[in-house]
């Protein structure tokens, strides 16, 4: 059965991108992470890992939903809301 | 909005506890004013699918012939998924006309509460987010600062959500473990009306409000739902952070593992997806309420503070978020009318919060979500269920009896003491 990719799915849903991110990782913090939790946890996938095991994060298609914040053990992300009419935009909710 | 022009009262965020909080206020004449950070009123909201409507019987007049409700709620199921098989169990409401739930949109729903409002008075500003809330040297809040313009009242009231970035930034409150909240993801498919009645057996206006467990969401301990909506459905999963970390899954992946599991796959065929979503629920109720939700000049309303319950068979999210916002304009009418804004005298709100509706509730189910984290509940019972059910509609020459497909179906799983044990902390906590 087709399973739709989450860039697929990201597609669907309105992001109004500002040009600063509203959230910024402190990479240094998480070469000694062991968890990288973030990458399991976030709904829409914007954490990866490359070959040499460094953490890639994009904040486009970011749901605001804060579940990176919360899941990370060594509080290397600071996170803001968008600035007032940007991000995510759900038409139906 | 610049220029020395000073509000009554200042509402952080236009969701449900913030709209109602403007509505409310706005009925008694205060001059509020709705800050929304969206774009658009409803545009960062995101819920399963279910909205309790005594709240507005009760106090929006009208309301059912103008609110966009999607359908009525007449019947109640709960599935559980087998890997490929699945076990329902329908509760269909034929006794009683009456109709206490309904499924919704939350954005669409939310731009008419806004609407609804306005009409009393209220005003709703959406593209506003909130940087800051304003202290005089005494402590006192005074008034908020957004997109670089300061704007001054005599009360401020935060319902900025479950994600509480903004009270913890200015020390109001403490971040949130992955113990005390779940991520939800939903996803929104598009059928016919016509498909949708056929399917799910019912007619136009009567909706399913469905709670699922088992494979997949048991590989977090979650729990998934289904709601049909007009001429669409919606499916989901909640799964409580701290269960993400030793997880195999990834969250991204497990709206599609649910909507293709054979079950949802079968009832949801040749639909289209049209949206993909996620959004954070408050899990543990009792920690999440325990915090103070008032001080000099400010009150809490809703999600941000810990107003929604999860009572294990239902999920009262929108209607106590929304009877917040109504306990919050009588506690600042009061002190408006003593003229006096202090800590103390706003913790009125507070005992009115705890003898409501909200805080009966936490005080019930304060239980539920560690009881839901058994790993048990979702693993071993799921599978005897499951396995009992093959056995004995598994007829071969001989029909197996009852006990002879329990103790088939129990072997190597769970010991009778163990799951007596389990069955009497599912009776205490619910």
């Amino acid at each position: 059965m087709d399973i739709l990719s989450v860039e697929k799915r990201l597609s669907l849903v309105r992001f109004r991108i500002h040009e600063k991110p509203h959230i910024v990782i402190d990479v240094s913090k998480c070469e000694e992470c062991d968890y990288k939790v973030c990458v399991k946890a976030c709904p829409a996938g914007l954490f990866s890992i490359d070959d040499e095991g460094r953490l890639h994060f994009n904040y486009e298609g970011c749901f605001e939903c804060g579940t990176c914040r919360i899941v990370c053990p060594n509080e290397a992300i600071s996170w803001e809301y968008p600035p007032g009419g940007f991000g995510v935009s759900l038409g139906f909710g | 909005m610049s220029g020395g022009e000073k509000f009554d009262v200042i509402v952080v965020g236009g969701g449900p506890s913030g709209i109602s909080t403007g509505y409310f206020l706005a009925k008694k004449g205060f001059d509020v004013v709705v800050l929304e950070r969206g774009e658009d009123i409803g545009t960062k909201n995101m819920f399963g699918g279910r909205i309790y409507s005594h709240v507005f019987d009760n106090y929006f007049p009208g309301w059912r012939s103008e609110a966009p409700i999607e359908r009525w709620v007449e019947r109640e199921k709960f599935t559980v998924l087998c890997k490929e098989d699945s076990i329902s169990i329908t509760f269909n409401k034929e006794s009683s006309s009456e109709h206490s739930s309904f499924t919704a949109f939350l954005s669409k729903f939310l731009k008419w509460m806004a609407n609804y409002a306005e009409s009393s008075g209220a005003l709703i500003l959406p593209g506003v987010k909130v940087d800051r809330i304003l202290f005089d040297e005494n402590g006192g809040v005074i008034g908020v600062e957004a997109g670089g313009d300061r704007l001054e009242s005599d009360y401020v009231v935060i319902g900025e959500g479950v994600n509480t970035v903004l009270l913890e930034a200015m020390g109001l409150k403490s971040r949130p473990s992955p113990d005390d909240v779940a991520v939800g993801v939903k996803e929104v498919i598009k059928l016919s009306r016509n498909v949708i009645n056929q399917r799910f057996g019912l007619e136009d206006g009567e909706g399913i409000a469905e709670f699922l467990i088992g494979s997949p969401v048991n590989k977090f301990y979650g729990g998934g739902f289904l709601y049909t909506m007009d001429e669409y459905v919606t499916i989901g999963a909640v799964v409580k952070l701290r269960h993400i970390y030793d997880a195999e899954l990834n969250i991204m992946d497990l709206a599609e593992l649910l909507r293709t599991h054979k079950y949802i796959y079968g009832l949801l065929r040749e639909g289209t997806l049209v949206e993909y979503s996620a959004h954070l629920v408050g899990e543990n109720v009792s920690k999440l309420y325990s915090g103070k939700p008032y001080g000099d000049g400010y009150l809490i309303v809703g999600d941000a503070a810990g107003t929604l319950i999860n009572t294990g068979f239902t999920i009262r999210g929108v209607d106590y978020a929304v009877e917040s916002g109504r306990l919050a304009s009588i506690a600042i009418e009061k002190s408006h009318s003593d003229g006096d804004r202090s800590e103390k005298h706003l913790s009125y709100y507070k005992r009115l919060l705890d003898a409501s509706i909200i805080g009966r509730s936490v005080k019930k189910f304060s239980r539920v979500s560690s009881l839901l984290s058994n790993p048990r509940i979702h693993h071993q019972y799921v599978d005897l269920t499951c396995e009992l059910f093959s056995q004995i509609y598994s007829v071969g020459e001989e029909s197996p009896s009852l006990r002879e497909a329990f103790n088939m179906a129990k072997r190597g799983r769970v010991g009778l003491l163990r799951m007596l044990l389990d069955l009497i902390n599912v009776w205490r906590s619910l």
